[in-house]
């Protein structure tokens, strides 16, 4: 689904030029989970970033879907991503003046889905998250575990073929945290492809993948026991 | 304590460079045009208020209703102040000025140079007006005749010095030297008059002295201290009973005042204070065009809406800036400062740029004064910024701007809990968001009523220009002074028509342009029953003067060679035949009295199409024509022919030539005047200078009304897309398109623009039908004019916003969400 090949992405500021990924080599193929782990700056963002089309890398090859996308225009990306990744976030993401059902609703109107079709897709993933009851509440009514469940139910309205959830279980307490796995492990059982990145190695350990990065390398790929066998 | 308040202030404009500009620029703009105004209405109230007993002096006016016309003229008969200095105590001292025709002739070298500023006055016109003399004595002067008073740059210009007392000055006048015996200090510009020359009123050549019913004297009352002048108002009536009615009832025959105001007839005398007489006299014959008290109140309101717009900027950009400063707040307050001092703190801050934004536009006033003056006509200094009221105003000005625009975030942002901030709980800025829409939508308002005012004005302007007047006033050349021709003047027009490119020539005295015009009694009936007579402008003309001017005739037959009694004859305007009642006019009689007070009469030839001869404030009076000659009949008609205007119907292609020739011609037909024309219709458009003035003035501040509004709206832009860095990086990961989010962006400005528009609409009308009302002949107001402003306020304001809009939604998600 998603390869790279001696990918590279170096921020530069004020003549300052930092590497962040450097000849990253990986392939996640339709299907898996995958965990992402490494110390604090070690570019785990940066990666999930790229492999979400969120930003081009400096150097290399991505290839997303068969289709070479490191030189894709922001509008290309766009189109790529609206119809096929869904992203959860430490921090929820949630935008503060619209209620849970318009949250949910967004990825669906930038798709042009009809509003009758729209309407039924909210509710299904509201009712799969089992955040019905607080559709027309406003996000700082909620609680983190219930923010995070309407991000995921936002994540994955428009049924992507791969969700990228950066840290979603950060800003959580373990009870929440534990929620939120068991519904991406759930997720991922169906069907959809996901490439999480966690601090957590007991969350990590949900992967049938774990990847550790160190100073932007790829350090070890730890594949558990399903493909060994 | 204080001095840290200050480094913080500084640092923080500092740090935050745009936002400090912006601010800063605005309110500079704002301020700077508030000063201008500020000017210019100190000036226009401060006229002939330099006068040490100015608050003593009174100038007489007169309402005059005979039959159908109402004249308000600002003179008197000539007797009328000496005899109520006779009869009343309280009249300490009068003095009266006579306009001598507007202008003299000087000699200098061997030229004759044109001088326009000079009247006859009484000698006790130094003893009632403050003109210092510079050498010479004004106690004692103007008694003597042929003598003179003149002022300094009049002195330096034919003598070279100030140094002028005993020296001759050569004029055109009866007689022709006249002795300067002082030299006074010019006149100040905020004066009513501003004469250059003074003479004795024993050389005024006027030859209706002692006639009680012929207004031609400006006069002012000096009153003694402590009179009431309402109270002394009223005794003009028992003056009327005394002296005017028994001569005006020998004059038009009626046997008592009764009778006299019984049909509809009036003399009527008021008072106006000296210093109100520039802004509040309406009269035709001032002896300089007046201002309107109208415009000071525009302009004040002007003024004012700059202002409060760049308040309002300055208050929204800090409260929306709040949120931003919101950790700085709770920090503080976590460290233990309390309320009052985070509010000084603020006030500091905003009082701070606001004496930035004070000196700045001083310097910036100093820069555009020049242009300034060139559009308002003033003659205003950058020197009177300093005079006490202004300079005060000056210092008090950031104190206040400061206090009133800092107030509200002052207060808005020592409000805040720092638990809540620190927590980051606070949702940034949206609760004063109420207040700011508000606000925006105010500034537009007011921008869009400037807007609308400002179309309005050049529509009423241009549809004068283009109005069918009734008489071609385009392609007329006009030959000043030609008086100077003398007996040569038939010639040079004959020779004139000679040239190729001149179509046709008149000479007459009035043109339907700005001239000072006077009115004279007609009747239908030889007894002169004030029924049926009207007063109505007396214009001697030639044989060409309508084919020249385009003028058509309705009825009869136009002045001609081959009638040898056409020196009897006139032609009315359709106005006059209307108001005298004739159904067939040709062939009728009216009559008229003349100097002497012998009566004639007239034969009705023709009858002309009204055309527009005054402004088009006025409704087209009655106008009559009688041929100017050197005939017996004309001469005791007074008809001489009148040699003012030499006037030509040309090609404008041949333009140049026609210069040329009539160059050569006059300089070999004329005494010594130099060569000067004008044109027709740039003469026309002098009705309307003032109003011209005030366009371009609504123009230019409308503009900056806008800038300074559009200055705060492109920080608010700032500000929210700041503000929504978030939303817009999660819409954008989610597959949001750069328009859609250019949209939403803008979409709340849009609104905010289409209710200030609500607003404005029903104000802007309400105010331009007003001043459009003073127009006898206006346009309607239509409702495309507040479509079309309200879409230039929206263009204008869309660009603005979509500026950040466009920056904010191209921006990468990842830069806005990496640091969550």
């Amino acid at each position: 689904m998603i390869r790279t090949a001696n990918l590279r992405k170096i921020y530069t500021t004020d003549e300052v030029e930092t590497t962040a990924l450097n000849n990253v080599n990986i392939e996640i193929k339709q299907g898996e989970f995958v965990s992402i782990m490494g110390p604090s700056g070690c570019g785990k963002s940066t990666l999930l970033n790229i492999l979400g089309l969120l930003d081009n890398p400096s150097d290399g090859e991505l290839f997303f879907l068969d289709n070479e996308v490191a030189k894709y225009s922001e509008r290309q990306r766009a189109l790529l991503r609206k119809e096929n990744i869904g992203f959860v976030f430490q921090s929820f993401n949630l935008i503060d003046e619209l209620t849970v059902t318009e949250n949910v609703e967004l990825p669906l109107l930038y798709l042009g889905v009809n509003t009758a079709d729209r309407k039924k897709k909210v509710t299904e993933a509201l009712e799969r998250m089992e955040i019905m009851h607080r559709a027309n509440h406003f996000p700082q009514q909620l609680s983190g575990g219930q923010q995070q469940r309407v991000a995921v139910s936002r994540a994955i309205v428009g049924n992507p073929k791969l969700i990228l959830a950066d840290e979603p279980t950060g800003n959580l307490d373990s009870a929440r945290g534990d929620e939120v796995m068991s519904i991406l492990t759930g997720l991922n059982e169906a069907g959809t492809t996901i490439v999480m990145v966690t601090h957590s190695p007991t969350y990590a350990e949900y992967g049938n993948r774990i990847i550790h990065l160190f100073d932007g390398h790829v350090v070890t790929e730890n594949y558990k026991e399903k493909f060994h066998v | 304590m204080f001095g840290s308040y200050i480094k913080i202030a500084i640092r923080n404009l500092l740090r935050f460079k745009v936002y400090s500009a912006i601010n800063i620029a605005g309110l500079a703009i704002g301020m700077t045009c508030c000063i201008l105004i500020l000017l210019y209405i100190y000036n226009e109230l401060s006229y002939d208020s330099f006068h040490e007993k100015a608050d003593r002096i009174y100038r007489i006016n007169t309402d005059l209703k005979f039959g159908d016309t109402e004249l308000a003229i600002p003179v008197v008969s000539d007797m009328m102040g000496s005899l109520l200095k006779q009869d009343y105590p309280q009249v300490e001292e009068y003095t009266r000025i006579y306009n001598f025709g507007g202008k003299i002739l000087v000699k200098k070298g061997s030229d004759f140079n044109v001088e326009q500023q000079v009247a006859c006055a009484d000698s006790t016109f130094f003893k009632v007006f403050t003109f210092p003399a510079i050498s010479g004595q004004t106690d004692k002067i103007l008694n003597e005749p042929n003598t003179v008073v003149i002022t300094e740059s009049i002195a330096k210009k034919y003598f070279g010095t100030i140094d002028a007392v005993g020296r001759t000055i050569e004029t055109d006048r009866g007689v022709t030297f006249f002795k300067v015996v002082a030299v006074i200090k010019d006149m100040p510009e905020n004066s009513h008059f501003r004469f250059n020359f003074l003479f004795p009123m024993a050389n005024s050549g006027y030859n209706s002295w002692g006639n009680l019913v012929s207004m031609n004297f400006h006069t002012y009352l000096l009153f003694k201290e402590g009179t009431d002048y309402k109270e002394f108002e009223k005794k003009f009536e028992d003056y009327n009973d005394k002296y005017a009615m028994p001569y005006a009832k020998r004059f038009l025959q009626v046997k008592s005042r009764e009778e006299f105001e019984k049909a509809g007839n009036k003399i009527e005398h008021s008072l106006i204070s000296l210093t109100d007489i520039h802004l509040h006299s309406k009269r035709a014959q001032e002896i300089s065009p007046t201002g309107t008290i109208e415009y000071v109140y525009i302009f004040s309101a002007i003024a004012l809406f700059i202002l409060l717009i760049a308040c309002i900027n300055f208050m929204n950009l800090t409260t929306a800036r709040s949120a931003n400063r919101a950790r700085e707040v709770g920090i503080r307050k976590v460290l233990g400062t309390n309320r009052k001092s985070l509010i000084i703190q603020f006030l500091i801050e905003s009082t701070l740029m606001a004496f930035i934004a004070v000196l700045l536009a001083v310097n910036i006033v100093d820069y555009v004064l020049p242009f300034f003056n060139d559009i308002a006509g003033k003659e205003l200094q950058a020197g009177n910024l300093y005079s006490s009221s202004i300079l005060v105003f000056l210092l008090l000005l950031p104190f206040i701007i400061g206090i009133i625009a800092g107030s509200y975030p002052a207060f808005f942002l020592s409000r805040f809990m720092p638990a809540e901030i620190i927590k980051g709980k606070l949702s940034s800025g949206s609760k004063s968001g109420g207040l700011r829409s508000a606000l925006v939508v105010f500034q537009f308002a007011a921008s869009i009523i400037l807007i609308t005012g400002t179309i309005i004005i050049y529509t009423q302007l241009n549809y004068i220009q283009n109005k069918n007047l009734g008489y071609q006033k385009n392609q007329i050349l006009i030959i000043n002074d030609s008086y100077s021709l003398g007996n040569n003047i038939d010639a040079f027009k004959n020779e004139m028509l000679n040239v190729s490119g001149v179509i046709s020539g008149t000479i007459s005295d009035y043109l339907p342009i700005p001239s000072e015009r006077n009115n004279s009694a007609f009747f239908k009936e030889a007894g002169m029953v004030s029924e049926s007579g009207l007063t109505m402008q007396r214009w001697i003309i030639d044989y060409d003067y309508f084919k020249t001017l385009g003028i058509e005739l309705s009825e009869g037959r136009n002045f001609s060679q081959e009638f040898g009694t056409d020196s009897s004859a006139i032609i009315l305007n359709q106005t006059a035949v209307k108001q005298l009642g004739y159904q067939n006019p040709i062939g009728q009689k009216i009559y008229t009295w003349v100097i002497g007070g012998r009566l004639v009469d007239y034969n009705i030839i023709g009858v002309v199409k009204d055309f527009h001869f005054e402004s088009f404030r006025q409704d087209i009076g009655p106008l009559c024509f009688v041929p100017g000659g050197s005939d017996a009949v004309s001469s005791a008609r007074s008809q001489y022919k009148s040699t003012g205007l030499t006037s030509f119907r040309i090609n404008a292609a041949s333009l140049s030539t026609i210069l040329k020739e009539a160059k050569a011609k006059w300089k070999n037909m004329s005494a010594s005047l130099p060569f000067s024309y004008r044109f027709l219709d740039e003469s026309f458009n002098e009705f309307y200078k003032a109003d011209q003035r005030v366009g371009t003035i609504a123009l230019l501040f409308s503009a900056l009304a806008i800038i300074v509004a559009c200055l705060g709206l492109f920080g608010l832009a700032t500000f929210l897309a700041e503000q929504k860095t978030k939303e817009i990086g999660v819409r954008k990961v989610l597959g949001a398109s750069i328009p859609s989010i250019i949209l939403m962006l803008s979409r709340e400005f849009i609104k905010w623009i289409i209710i200030a528009n609500i607003i404005a609409i029903p104000v802007a009308y309400y105010f331009m039908n007003k001043w459009l009302e003073e127009f006898a002949y206006r346009i309607e107001i239509s409702w495309q004019v507040f479509v079309l402003a309200g879409c230039i306020a929206l263009v204008i304001a869309i660009l603005t916003v979509s500026f950040q809009a466009i920056k904010a939604a191209t921006a990468n998600p990842v830069e806005s969400l990496r640091y969550e």
